[in-house]
């Protein structure tokens, strides 16, 4: 395992997607470069930016409505 | 037992399993579609379409996944085909912009360390950000940071390999996290009235990596 390698397959790391040999190898790497260290505490970072900047919005109390309604009447036609 | 209560459990089940992720769905189609109408429309067309196919689920696969899945096919099939099908240099340019700002902020000697600059991202930053990415990769972006599904299962929703899932996961967050930071760079320079770069120039050292 190297820096590049590291770089590479980062956000699999973070994302928990690495095999177990990998996963081991980069922490073997990790636990002895301070950079790659200070990548992936920032990657994760930016990862929690992004899902919180996502903010969820409900869907509108009609469109549950209208959903349920053509599931039940399949007979009623909606445009659009 | 006429066909008809049949058919009504049929509908009883279909809803109690299906319902519970329409916020999950009408959030990424909203994403996709950028408009709250459009986002309705794509909701309801993939409920009615999965109902439909319900059928043809296979029991004890993932259902979120699945119905994702048709989410997706519906949005390909009307809405990109709605929009009269933008020109393929439409997304290229969007990706050029990107690239070039990219290496900018690469080679930029004055570089001021992301790390600052990620404490001044606003989610304003994230959604306009998230919103300019090419749809191919916001869609990738959304699958895993927004619903939080694993590789394997944007592979089955998107119907792409793994190692596309991973290269669009890749590529799309990069460009997400070059785009945020730009505008996070942007109203931090109007804010502290003092450029970051030159604030965090100290640090610069601390960043250099080995080779
Ligand atoms: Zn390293």
């Amino acid at each position: 395992m190297n820096c590049s390698k590291v770089r590479e397959i980062i956000f699999l790391y973070t994302d928990n997607e690495l095999g177990e040999e990998l996963l081991v190898s980069v922490q073997e790497h990790v636990v002895l470069c301070p950079q790659c260290a200070r990548r992936i505490e920032y990657t994760q970072r930016l990862l929690k930016v992004v899902r919180k900047g996502c903010t969820r919005t409900t869907a509108p109390e009609r469109l549950r409505k209208r959903i349920l309604t053509s599931l039940r009447h399949p007979e009623v036609e909606w445009e659009g | 037992m006429s066909g008809k209560s049949t058919s009504q459990q049929r509908g009883w089940n279909f809803e109690e399993a299906a319902m519970p992720f329409v916020d999950a769905l009408y959030n990424t189609a909203y994403r996709m579609t950028r408009n709250a109408q459009d986002a309705e429309d794509l909701v309801q067309e993939t409920y009615l379409k999965a109902y439909r196919y319900y059928d043809k689920f296979e029991e004890g696969t993932n259902f979120k996944a699945w119905l994702f899945k048709i989410l997706k096919n519906t949005f390909i099939n009307n809405y990109r085909k709605k929009q009269q099908a933008p020109p393929q240099s439409d997304f290229a340019e969007i990706e050029d912009a990107f690239e070039s700002r990219l290496s900018s902020d690469v080679s930029g000697q004055m570089k001021s360390p992301e790390e600052e600059i990620l404490e001044d991202v606003l989610d304003e930053d994230v959604q306009r950000a998230l919103d300019d990415l090419p749809p191919d990769y916001r869609m990738a972006v959304l699958l895993a940071d927004l619903e939080g599904f694993s590789y394997k299962e944007i592979a089955d929703i998107l119907e792409l390999p793994l190692g596309t899932v991973m290269s669009r996961l890749y590529r799309g967050r990069k460009l997400l996290e070059s785009a945020m930071l730009t505008y996070a760079k942007e109203h931090g320079y109007l804010r502290s009235g003092e450029p970051a770069k030159m604030r965090n120039n100290q640090l610069r050292e601390g960043t250099k990596e080995h080779k």
